[in-house]
């Protein structure tokens, strides 16, 4: 874990320098859809910033929005030109769907390409490549995953990656037992003039439902699961920078 | 009538069809010889007959045939031929060869004809639109004779699934019951069972519907669930509903409610049938307008689906309908073989494989696709996104999706199935609202989910020529209605060739 005042850093303000490469943005909007066509998912997702009437290209998260629904908008300004959907580009980016419900704004391409889409570097190989088993030796260790803001369902070609490689370990390294510590950012922040907080349930959720997968995919291993709420965030690298998205987790704990 | 010889019903559509002429055209368009030898077209329980190892029927489209390995199989005192419960119908009574192992709504109009509505496929538990409407006459049955729908009676209100306990998050209310089974004495949600209407699904190919690409259900986000006889993951692909994870637990199923039989199945009935099911496979082995689809390199009919692994993913591997890519560059010497029809339709085939994989379109709305995933909603894709197995064409992941086919306002206004509303008591549906009215709300009748209503497991796309009408409660009454559907669901704005390439695809799998 980096220092706190890495973490400071990391959580510095955002719309003030928004168009510096690597600051952070965080907003709450309503999506907009470019049909762009490249191909398969191919199309493109905006959300403008209500603070700075910025519109932004949201195309690299791994969940993707509901254009009828609100959106949490979370990133760093990238450098990538904003040629493929017609806005500056977010990258890394997670966009969380919100309950509220939103105009639906569908536009068309208006010449922009889009993105053919390219598998991401988070992606599973089908069963029937072998794993290579992981080398010892084997001592306590820490997986985390990851969830949509007020979530508890796994994010595909995300999360089933971090645990497709933690099981991988965990058949290895044989522990005695799993601790899942599911956590929620229950301290309500305002962003975009809103209020927002986890649910203090969702912690137990993630807990539940990361011990229900992993009972599945390691039958037999006992697992206990805990829950935390005022989440702090962490630097772990598969939250990619994004203090919000780090929060929103959950740990397992292989304890031998 | 003797055994090995046509019947009647199957000399008129040879004639009709005019298949001889179409099937001499020569060795670019024969492979072997198909259809003539065939036996009685219908299988009744407890015949008796041997079970060849290579079947052919003719179709409107065609030919299916049934390949079975290590075939022949004496059907004779074999719990899938015959009548073990008390019905008098066996499991073959509605996985008909020559239906590609599933059932037609033709031939149950021809059984009802033939048999004046005796035959036990009309039992008044599942083959009349309710057991208690009058069971001589043809309308008690008109959901049969129509649209090929079996009553699917399930318990109402669900209480556990894979293993655990379930308490659903939804309440569900009658709204229309044209038929009585959904109200009255013992019937409905308030006498716990809800009476739906649907097809059979096609008992050949299984291995397909049985495999695992990966261990993930990314539509309800957890590992895939654990098979409680090996303890290996389960597909979900097997059931309209994904009410049973394997074959025993299917044929229980079955075997109590269709069967009715009292009893529970024998270990030793179990393994002979699961034994018959994972050795037969059936496609589509000649075209009417196409001839042999093994020809000119094509490797349509069922020996590329015994020879081939299940579960592949086609955007990975091998590309979903590459068996007739070589139809799409036909040589001059080649086509100089075949007739100018016969060249048009195979090319017409090879376009529509392209036009399945490629013809991209806004995709919105669709639960399983469009939430709870992350694709986004809408998302753009094509057929193969959700139909992304090679060479079967259903999902490689458990493919519980919601077309809207049995759930309005997308499905057709149709007032002879029962409706019912279904009220989300937490969260919303994502896409229809607190309140949805549905035909049948599918796999949420099984997983308890108000997220779930409407989802119906993707199934092969094998010997569909054989199997009108389609989709889980018969919408599509042919191919081209299937096209349709898809067209008017999602505005895809296919071209006319687009859609008469993709019926045409479709008639050859």
């Amino acid at each position: 874990m980096k220092s706190a005042a890495t973490l400071l850093a990391l959580l510095a303000p955002l719309s003030a320098h928004a168009a510096e490469t690597g600051a952070l943005v965080r907003f709450v909007s309503c999506p907009v859809y470019r049909d762009a066509d490249s191909g398969k998912k191919s199309g493109c997702w905006l959300a403008d910033d209500p603070a700075t009437g910025l519109r932004w290209d949201v195309s690299h998260s791994p969940y993707k929005p509901d254009v009828g629904m609100g959106v949490l908008v979370e990133g760093r300004v990238s450098a990538e030109a904003p040629t493929a959907c017609g806005a500056p580009v977010l990258e890394p980016v997670r966009t969380s769907r919100l309950d509220t419900p939103c105009v639906r704004h569908v536009l068309p391409a208006e010449g922009y390409p889009g993105r053919k889409f390219k598998l991401p570097p988070r992606n599973i190989q089908p069963l029937s490549v072998a794993r290579p088993v992981p080398p010892g030796p084997y001592a306590e260790r820490t997986f985390v995953t990851y969830f949509e803001f007020d979530r508890d369902f796994l994010v595909y070609q995300y999360d089933d990656f971090i645990i497709d490689n933690a099981v991988t370990w965990l058949r290895a390294a044989k522990p005695k037992k799993l601790i899942i510590t599911g956590y929620a950012a229950t301290r309500p922040e305002t962003v975009t003039g809103r209020k927002l907080a986890e649910r203090p349930q969702v912690a137990q959720q993630r807990a539940d439902a990361m011990a229900e997968t992993l009972s599945r995919l390691l039958p037999g291993l006992p697992i206990e699961t805990r829950a935390k709420l005022a989440a702090q965030p962490t630097d772990h690298p598969d939250a990619d920078g994004i203090p919000g998205q780090s929060q929103r987790r959950a740990e397992i704990r292989a304890v031998f | 009538m003797p055994r090995g010889r046509p019947s009647s019903a199957l000399r008129r559509r040879l004639l009709l069809l005019g298949l001889p002429a179409a099937v001499l055209a020569g060795a670019a368009t024969q492979s072997v010889r198909v259809g003539a030898d065939a036996p009685d077209r219908w299988w009744s329980p407890g015949e008796g007959r041997v079970f060849p190892a290579t079947l052919d029927y003719t179709n409107d489209h065609g030919t299916i045939r049934t390949l079975v390995v290590d075939g022949p199989i004496e059907t004779k005192g074999h719990p899938f031929f015959e009548p073990i419960g008390t019905n008098g119908r066996a499991c073959v009574t509605c996985h008909q060869p020559a239906d590609g192992m599933s059932l037609s709504a033709r031939t149950a109009r021809e059984r009802w004809d033939a048999t004046g509505g005796k035959d036990p496929l009309f039992a008044a538990i599942d083959g009349s639109n309710c057991p208690t409407l009058p069971q001589g006459e043809r309308a008690s049955h008109s959901l049969l004779l129509e649209r090929g729908l079996l009553r699917i009676e399930r318990p109402w209100p669900v209480r556990s699934f894979n293993g655990k306990p379930v308490k659903p998050d939804f309440r569900i209310e009658v709204v229309r019951d044209p038929n009585g089974c959904n109200s009255g004495p013992g019937r409905g949600p308030e006498a716990g069972n809800i009476s739906i209407y649907r097809r059979p699904r096609p008992v050949a190919n299984l291995k397909y519907l049985l495999a695992v690409g990966f261990p993930f259900d990314p539509k309800q986000g957890y590992a895939l669930p654990l098979d409680p006889d090996d303890g290996k993951p389960q597909s979900g692909n097997l059931m309209a509903d994904n009410r049973a994870g394997n074959l025993r637990l299917q044929m229980e199923d079955a075997a109590a409610s269709h069967l009715q039989l009292m009893g529970k199945l024998t270990p030793q009935q179990i393994d002979r049938i699961r034994d018959f099911e994972l050795r037969i496979y059936a496609a589509q082995q000649e075209s009417v307008q196409g001839g042999a689809l093994d020809t000119l390199g094509a490797e349509g009919g069922p020996v590329k689906l015994r020879d081939s692994q299940p579960g592949a993913l086609g955007s990975i591997g091998t590309p979903v309908w590459s068996e007739f890519a070589a139809w799409d560059r036909i040589s001059p010497a080649d086509a100089a073989r075949l007739t100018p029809e016969q060249l048009a339709f195979r090319q017409s085939v090879a376009r529509g494989a392209r036009v399945f994989r490629d013809r991209t379109f806004l995709i919105f709305d669709s639960a399983g696709i469009n939430s709870r995933m992350g694709f986004g909603n809408p998302v753009r894709n094509s057929c193969v996104f959700c139909h992304n197995m090679t060479q079967m064409g259903n999902d490689v992941a458990p493919g519980q999706v919601d077309l809207g086919t049995t759930t309005l306002p997308f499905a057709d206004p149709w007032d002879d199935l029962p409706l019912f509303r279904v009220t989300c008591l937490g969260e919303p549906h994502p896409h229809y609202g607190r309140v949805i009215l549905t035909y049948d709300p599918g796999f949420a009748l099984t997983s308890g989910k108000c997220a779930d209503v409407g989802k119906i497991t993707l199934q092969s796309m094998r010997g569909l020529a054989a199997r009108a009408p389609y989709f889980s409660n018969g919408l599509a009454k042919d191919l081209r209605a299937v096209v349709d559907y898809y067209e008017r669901r999602y505005n895809i704005g296919y071209t006319e060739q687009e859609k008469q390439d993709l019926v045409n695809l479709m008639s050859v799998l």
